[in-house]
């Protein structure tokens, strides 16, 4: 047991490619540190996983906790929450953070109650106060609160982190840290959970909720045929379809495109919203879209008033404008 | 005296709006260019119970009470004043009789299909020479070895164009005096619907004349007695004024509920029009009329329930309902002003919706008619 | 014959939530509400599961923690056609966080429904978005748990779940009891929920009272706070300002699109990846 402090991340390494999200916790890890006079450790499980631990270390990790074993060659969150809370009881870090990766999301809240201790979903931000403790920024209702959560007595303090929050430390080759070994316990439990089939099929190209451009579309698109008009618009420019309610209802497109409080929450960098009056199930799932193009017959219309630029016109006439602008201007 | 609904009450208002929200609005207006609703919004309404709200369970109904009733028509129309009045029709005017005058037999052949949606009811007593007087119904029944031979046409049904169950009021061809109703299935022989009327608002509803040319119908398809006619006929029109009166503060609501949401956003003089004390007034006078509306409507549905007179008090609330409906819709018009003119905008619906529920079911004069033979002829 | 246990929260209607455009803020405890629709999909399930006569016999509890009004969505379950609904609720429970919130069911289950087979929860309720109660309630009932259900069906005495998780497509399998936890709609559309029939409002409340346990008839701690008790403490709550000082184009279409192209290619352009010309169309105008 250390008597320095330790911020822990938990190294979600599976789906590595597509979610950086440990890297850019490990960034964030490093600036809490600073403040917190801290050590950042990542903790990695897995079989032959020594490339992984060069990784992070050159991501910005001082120690990396390493269970290398065949055991661990495939994700099972028992296992891993088991083992994950008996290294916490033995080192007994101030902090550990999660990527919230789905299974950042199912292992997370086993592990905090195992170790009866707080964690906070989905974080967009954290801090160090003047305390010491570590406030945890997380959003609900779609974006439309956010509360700031601390766990003042049980560590360590636990959260989850929304992939995307953080930038990433550049690559350093030259940075060094302490690689810990330690073996898999005599005690793990047999998994209850049995992992018939597993594998890597990513949902389509891109899915609607890390797209960076997302058009919209509501009712005002007129019709199921006119509606089409969005994907060709969509194809064009490299984005996602996605519907309001009335839209998804009146079956122009498949639940699945639905963006609202019971569907998709999306973020894009840049969202075109066509014919959306703007209901607040729907705006509530598009609060961190960072640039909005909304058009709409009604200049008052919800969605006009969120809008960066708001185009006073026929949902229609504008996709077809937009869709024209674009081949004209496009440099190939 | 509490004033706050029960959960129940709040549950099946959550249901329907549910329903209603994402399965009707986006609808409603292509269905005003009517007339006729989309088979397919039928058909998912049909196991949920709309179409027998309160016939009970044992023949295949919701069995609800009639502030249940009251509430799912408003809602209803809330978002589709016509799809409302089908709704209210069919399950006041066409099945409630039957339930309360219908012998077992009667309640147990023609209930269940209608309550399952199957088979959609009306009631017709309006024709060319007869509305608000009864005593002019030309429609006879003549009295043969075998039932009935019914003769005549009337006019304004609502859902005539798709019924399949018509509850007909009919003199005898003997006794003009007598009358009385007789269940008709939309398969008989001699039975016809006319052209679907062309009316300013309610589109989407198939209004019709309903032809019955030597409509021979079985002895046990006269309602309840012979004779009985105009006390059934009465009974089904206090009945059907709750409905309407539903109806028509659905239509109210819906019109506020746009209204308020308009004139908060729209901007004239650099602010929302809502900072003017005019269009304050106007929402105002609103809103105080649709809460009357509702007090009145939930006490005449309660004295139903609770097997009291209500003849009265349905006519008040229907008189105050449709009175409102009327008033609200044309201050929503004025409050969107040219938008409200326009097909773009649902108030302009609202308000050609609003104008009938002061016509149908006993017009205002009639209602106030109710109203004072039951004042004059209380006891001092 | 197998016990479901579906676990449902109340949440607030977004859309009926009272709004101040002026300060952002929303009263949250003046809003109605409404059976989170995630747990709503975990209701569907277990209904499904009834109707399949391969099921066998099934009985089904709703169970919710929450205030008093929460008993609105025991009664909606019941009238979806749950057998019987549960409400825990005390002013001792107020407060909870997932954690404490896990425990309570936790108690529940374990105290009052021993025979309990399958557990289904949303995967994460619309208002908090935490997904954490149903992995947490698992591990306080030291039962095994799949998250993110797509698809579910019993097998062999136990339960078979499809699942995509991280772009992984997985089948898994458990004994019971176990959790599941059932992910947002999927284009399969598999547990869209049925809509509340009229008839079923009517029995779910001609059925009786919902039955409602206290801390005390739970078996908690007669000292149990679980304000104080929750490791975590929110320190603040706030809405941020969503509303912007946009731009507004009015006139003819072609005009405005080129604006938008001429102002904001740049933005546009850096979203698409692709490079757009700008300000070539000066000359038309």
């Amino acid at each position: 047991m250390s008597a320095e402090k330790q911020i822990w991340v938990w190294a979600d390494y599976r789906n590595y490619f597509h979610s950086r999200v440990t890297l850019q916790i490990l960034a964030r890890a490093t600036e809490l540190a600073k403040a917190n006079d801290a050590v950042v450790c990542a903790v990695v499980f897995g079989d032959h996983v020594d490339e992984y631990v060069a990784e992070y270390i050159a991501h910005g990790a001082k120690k990396v906790y390493v269970t290398d074993d065949p055991f661990l060659k495939t994700y099972n969150v028992e296992s891993y929450a088991f083992l994950l809370s008996a290294l916490v009881r033995r080192f007994r870090p101030e902090i550990l953070l999660v990527g919230a990766t789905r299974f950042g999301q199912e292992i997370a809240p086993r592990v905090a109650r195992q170790l009866n201790t707080g964690l906070t979903a989905d974080c967009i931000d954290l801090d160090i106060d003047d305390q010491g403790r570590l406030v945890q920024t997380a959003p609900s209702f779609g974006g439309n609160l956010i509360a700031k959560i601390i766990t003042p007595q049980a560590r360590p303090q636990m959260a989850t982190i929304r992939p995307g929050t953080f930038q990433e430390l550049p690559h350093d080759d030259d940075a060094s840290g302490e690689v810990i070994p330690v073996p898999l316990p005599g005690n793990m439990p047999a998994p209850r959970v049995r992992c018939l089939t597993s594998e890597l099929k990513p949902v389509r190209a891109r899915k609607i909720e890390t797209a960076d451009i997302v058009i919209t579309g509501g009712r005002g698109m007129g019709s199921k045929g006119k509606f089409k008009k969005l994907f060709d618009l969509a194809e064009l420019i490299n984005a996602e379809v996605g519907a309001t309610r009335p839209v998804v209802y009146a079956g122009w497109v498949s639940h699945e495109s639905l963006v609202g409080q019971a569907g998709k929450h999306i973020r894009p960098k840049l969202l075109f919203s066509f014919g959306v009056s703007g209901a607040i199930q729907h705006t509530a799932a598009l609060a961190d879209a960072r640039f909005i193009v909304a058009v709409n017959k009604n200049p008052n219309a919800t969605m006009m008033k969120l809008a960066d630029v708001a185009l006073v016109a026929d949902a229609n006439q504008a996709c077809s404008g937009i869709i024209r602008a674009v081949k004209e201007r496009i440099r190939h | 005296m509490d004033f706050n609904p029960c959960m129940k009450h709040q549950l099946i208002r959550k249901t329907v709006k549910e329903f209603a929200e994402n399965e009707i609005r986006h609808r409603a207006a292509e269905m005003d260019q009517g007339p006729g609703f989309p088979q397919d919004l039928l058909e998912k309404m049909k196991p949920l119970h709309y179409f027998g709200l309160q016939t009970p369970t044992h023949l295949g109904g919701a069995g609800l009470d009639t502030i249940s009733y009251a509430i799912v028509v408003e809602e209803i129309s809330r978002v589709s004043a016509a799809l409302g009045l089908c709704i209210t029709v069919h399950n006041s005017v066409g099945i409630y009789p039957i339930l309360r005058f219908g012998t077992r037999e009667q309640q147990r052949q023609f209930v269940p299909p209608m309550a399952a949606g199957e088979s959609i009811g009306a009631f017709c007593l309006t024709e060319a020479n007869a509305g608000s007087d009864a005593g002019g119904v030309e429609t006879v029944a003549r009295k043969t070895d075998h039932g009935f031979v019914l003769n005549g046409t009337k006019i304004f049904v609502t859902n005539g164009g798709i019924c399949g169950t018509i509850l007909v009021f009919a003199v005898s061809d003997t006794d003009p005096s007598q009358s009385s109703v007789f269940i008709v299935e939309n398969h008989t022989p001699g039975f016809s619907v006319g052209e679907i009327e062309d009316l300013c608002g309610m589109r989407a509803n198939p209004v019709a004349s309903l032809f019955f040319e030597d409509c021979a119908i079985p002895a046990d398809h006269c309602l309840g007695k012979v004779g009985q006619g105009l006390k059934i006929g009465l009974t089904a029109l206090d009945t059907g004024r709750i409905g309407i009166a539903a109806q028509a503060l659905g239509i109210a609501q819906a019109a506020f509920e746009e209204s308020v949401a308009y004139a908060k956003s729209r901007q004239q003089f650099k602010q929302p029009i809502s900072r003017f004390q005019t269009i304050q007034n106007y929402l105002a006078d609103m809103a105080v009329q649709i809460d009357a509306s509702r007090l009145l409507l939930y006490r005449a549905a309660a004295l139903k329930d609770k097997g009291r007179p209500f003849s009265a008090e349905a006519a008040m609330a229907k008189l105050h309902c449709s009175t409102t409906a009327r008033m609200v819709t044309n201050l929503a018009v004025q409050i969107h002003g040219g938008y409200g003119y326009s097909k773009e905008y649902d108030v302009e619906r609202y308000f050609r919706d609003a104008k009938v529920t002061e016509i149908y079911e006993g017009t205002s004069e009639i209602q106030r008619m109710v109203i004072a033979r039951d004042i004059l002829t209380r006891p001092v | 014959m197998l016990h479901v246990i579906v676990c449902i929260k109340q949440v607030p209607m977004v859309s009926e939530l009272p709004w101040d455009p002026k300060t952002g803020t929303l009263k949250r405890e003046t809003a109605q509400g409404m059976m989170d629709p995630s747990a709503r999909r975990a209701l569907e399930a277990a209904l499904q599961i009834k109707a399949d006569p391969a099921s066998g016999p099934v009985r089904i509890t709703a169970v919710s923690m929450g205030p008093p009004m929460a008993e609105e969505v025991l009664y909606e379950a019941r009238a979806l056609g749950a057998d019987q609904g549960v409400l825990l609720t005390d002013p001792c429970m107020a407060g909870a966080d997932t954690c404490m919130t896990a425990m309570i069911l936790g108690t529940f289950i374990r105290n009052h429904c021993p025979d309990t087979g399958l557990i289904l929860c949303g995967a994460m309720s619309s208002d908090s978005e935490t997904a954490q109660v149903g992995p947490q309630l698992a591990e306080d009932l030291d039962i095994p748990a799949i998250g993110y259900a797509r698809r579910l069906e019993l097998a062999d005495g136990g339960i078979r779940v499809e699942r995509h998780v991280d772009d992984f497509l997985e089948v898994m399998e458990m004994d019971l009891p176990g959790l599941v936890t059932m992910d947002h709609a999927d284009e399969s559309d598999r547990y869209t929920p049925r809509y509340v029939a009229l008839g079923g409002v009517e029995k779910a409340f001609a059925a009786g009272g919902i039955q409602v346990m206290d801390g005390a008839a739970l078996g908690l701690d007669k000292e149990f706070n679980a304000l104080r008790s929750s490791p975590t403490k929110i320190m603040d709550v706030y809405s941020p300002v969503t509303q912007k000082e946009g731009r507004v184009l009015t006139g003819a279409v072609k005009k405005m699109v080129d604006t938008l192209f001429d102002d904001y290619g740049k933005i546009i352009s850096s979203a698409m990846g692709k490079d757009l010309k700008t300000h070539d169309h000066d000359e038309d105008i």
